[in-house]
């Protein structure tokens, strides 16, 4: 059968998602809703509203890629109309909105997935298997570093440089690297954080994080974040165990770099490229692995509860922020 | 005139790179070595062609002018005073200055009042890319600082490193004076609170070797710090020390110890990194015969910065017996 698909927000994210659907065998996209029509009408059959688009279009799936103030409203609707969900990360800004999104969709059995990613990024899903493999022995120290400029819409009203919607780059960047250690070395019991978080003279323009975790396994993790950096984009990661030591650097593992002469022979910088086979793409492969579990009648790879539990540990690295005290997990 | 500079203890490694500066230095000759292992002082005596006594008492009565420390951290103390009652005219002392805030406060007021000048070793400060880091930082080239992600990580030591009684702390102590120092520089400010999650799980020795530290300062400013002994035995290197700076305008990242070549040795099975970045310790040992000689040496690290420094590091053993922020003790 064909997945019919009805994405709801056509931005940054959900133009990407709506270009892999395109290119998914098996999948289409059927409708798409965005209150900016232009937009709709470029990534598939846009529809004016939720009603006239569900009955309508018919979907399977209703794909989630709203800012995320609006992901709670979109779960409880697609969950009362019985459709697979797929929601966008972080579920929500509280724990509240996490706990009824939960709620709706166990109430009406639909499966649901969030966009965590980054463990389909071939990097870090790579560490991952390495990590269970015992590459390293026991993990000690874990460090990840997510760091880029502040988030551009294109002149569009900048929905991020309002922490009250997008919660900083706490619960939107590095909530990402968040789920991914949770998954990868369990979970988190101690968060202690510093950030510009909160500093209004900075929001807007810049934010910056270190946020330490203390897992239940004894190991100790660090997480910068940064939408400092101006241009670019770089992670880094490093988990040291008591048997080896895993590294990656984005920096060191681009391998194009263009260095071009710009127009009239001044110097340009060094653009890094870092493709991927079209199908290995991170966001083509998390929604081809939903996609999959629906046909076979599995639990999606990353749940609902997955994206609370990465919503939690970042809602504490924010309170943190706000206290300046360590918050601890049960 | 040829300053007269004794050496005491070479139970850290670092002496001999000390003895190494001090014997190059034409300024200066390396007038004798004391040890408490006999077998250690003699052999280093030989290398470095000077004498080794086996009494400090007799070696401070050769009519030294300066000191260089480099026991065991808890015998810092005891030394440094013995050499200020002798009357030298400045002491080099390794890092960490002391193993408690009370000794290391004593040391400093004791050479004051002996209107001796008391240094810590500090070599990161000489660094050359650290020296290129702080002029930028300076001249406002990240704008206002507003955070600094620091790393100092090494290899796991053995003896007496891990040895709690000799050494008063593992991996927090060991490092994080080192990059409290450059903070300090870096910001001019204060530490006003730490965090830090510690263990010991990489070594399972009786002190820590894992030390995660978060730093409040005076104005602000966060860092963290990664002063964990995490490095596997077959890593490249010795071990590394970056910096973040972020400010309003722009991040600078400086890794002290980049300047390497790729090594890899078909003999001994390694792949290996071999730095050819310019040595700190020539330029910091010329600074400490400048102290001695009387005169100004601004950019070596006084008693008070490695009082400052040994603070931080303590602190942060407090943090993490609570779970919690901790201030610092201020009016040190
Ligand atoms: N997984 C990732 O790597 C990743 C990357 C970026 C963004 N995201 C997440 O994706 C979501 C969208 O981010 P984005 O960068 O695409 O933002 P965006 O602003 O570019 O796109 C959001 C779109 O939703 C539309 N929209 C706004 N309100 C709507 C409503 N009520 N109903 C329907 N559409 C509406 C907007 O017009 C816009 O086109 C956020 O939750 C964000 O955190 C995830």
């Amino acid at each position: 059968m064909t997945y019919r698909v009805a994405l709801i927000g056509a931005g940054t994210m959900g133009g990407v998602h709506a270009r892999h659907w395109n290119a998914m065998p098996g999948a289409e996209i059927v409708g798409v809703l965005d209150p900016r029509a232009d937009a709709a009408r470029a990534a598939g059959p846009a529809f004016a509203d939720w009603d006239t688009l569900i009955s309508q279009s018919k979907p399977d799936i209703v794909d989630i890629c709203t800012p995320t103030p609006f992901h709670r409203e979109y779960v409880e609707k697609a969950a009362a109309a019985g459709k697979a969900i797929f929601v966008e990360k972080p579920l929500s800004r509280s724990i509240e909105d996490c706990d009824a999104m939960l709620a709706a969709v166990e109430a009406a059995g639909v499966p649901a997935m969030s966009g965590h990613v980054l463990r389909y990024f071939p990097e870090f899903a790579a560490a991952k298997r390495a990590v269970d493999a015992g590459k390293v022995g026991k993990p000690i120290t874990i460090r990840t570093a997510r760091m880029a400029g502040f988030p551009d819409l294109g002149g569009r009203p900048n929905w991020y440089a309002d922490p009250a919607q997008s919660g900083g780059l706490v619960l939107d960047m590095i909530l990402h690297d968040f789920d991914w250690l949770r998954w990868t070395f369990g979970p988190v019991t101690r968060v202690f954080a510093k950030g510009l978080y909160g500093q209004e003279e900075y929001f807007g323009d810049l934010d910056y994080a270190l946020v330490t975790l203390r897992f239940a396994s004894g190991a100790v993790g660090h997480v910068t974040g940064s939408w400092a950096h101006p241009g670019g984009f770089r992670t880094t990661l490093e988990i040291a165990g008591d048997a080896g030591l895993i590294e990656h650097d984005s920096d060191r593992s681009a391998p194009l770099s263009a260095m071009l002469k710009t127009k009239g022979g001044a110097g340009g910088v060094a653009v890094p490229e870092s493709p991927m086979a079209p199908t290995e793409d991170p966001y083509y492969q998390e929604l081809a692995a939903f996609v999959h579990a629906l046909q076979n009648n599995l639990p999606p790879p990353v749940t609902l509860q997955d994206a609370r539990e990465a919503t939690r540990i970042a809602l504490a690295a924010l309170e943190s922020i706000e206290t300046g005290k360590s918050v601890t997990l049960s | 005139m040829t300053l007269k500079i004794a050496i005491f203890s070479f139970a850290h490694m670092h002496a001999q790179s000390y003895a190494a500066a001090i014997a190059a230095n034409s300024g200066a000759t390396l007038a004798g070595v004391w040890d408490a292992d006999a077998a250690r002082g003699q052999a280093m005596a030989d290398l470095y062609k000077t004498t080794f006594y086996a009494s400090e008492r007799e070696l401070l009565a050769q009519g030294l002018d300066g000191a260089v420390v480099a026991s065991e951290n808890v015998h810092h103390r005891r030394l440094v005073e013995m050499a200020a009652e002798a009357g030298v005219k400045a002491i080099l002392c390794e890092k960490p200055l002391a193993t408690t805030v009370a000794n290391a406060r004593a040391m400093v007021d004791y050479c004051a009042a002996r209107n001796v000048k008391l240094a810590t070793a500090f070599p990161c400060r000489y660094s050359p890319a650290f020296q290129s880091l702080l002029q930028k930082v300076q001249g406002g080239a990240v704008g206002k600082v507003l955070a600094i992600r620091g790393a100092n990580r090494g290899k796991a030591p053995g003896g007496w490193f891990v040895d709690k009684a000799l050494s008063g702390g593992g991996a927090v102590l060991d490092h994080t004076v080192h990059a409290a120092d450059l903070n300090w520089l870096l910001l001019g400010q204060n530490a006003t609170e730490v965090y830090a999650e510690t263990g010991s799980e990489f070594q399972h020795a009786a002190c820590e070797d894992t030390g995660f530290l978060t730093i409040n300062y005076d104005g602000g400013v966060f860092a963290t710090l990664d002063t964990s002994w995490s490095r596997p035995k077959n890593y490249p290197t010795w071990g590394d020390v970056t910096i973040q700076v972020v400010g309003t305008e722009g991040v600078i990242d400086a890794d002290l110890f980049a300047q390497n070549l790729v090594c890899y040795d078909d003999t001994a099975g390694t792949a290996s990194w071999s730095n050819w970045g310019s040595g700190t310790d020539t330029e910091m040992i010329a600074d400490f015969l400048r102290l001695t000689a009387g005169q100004d040496a601004p950019r070596l690290a006084t008693g008070e910065d490695g009082l400052r420094a040994v603070q931080i590091a303590l602190t942060a053993y407090e943090s993490a017996a609570l779970g919690q922020p901790v201030p610092v003790a201020s009016g040190n």
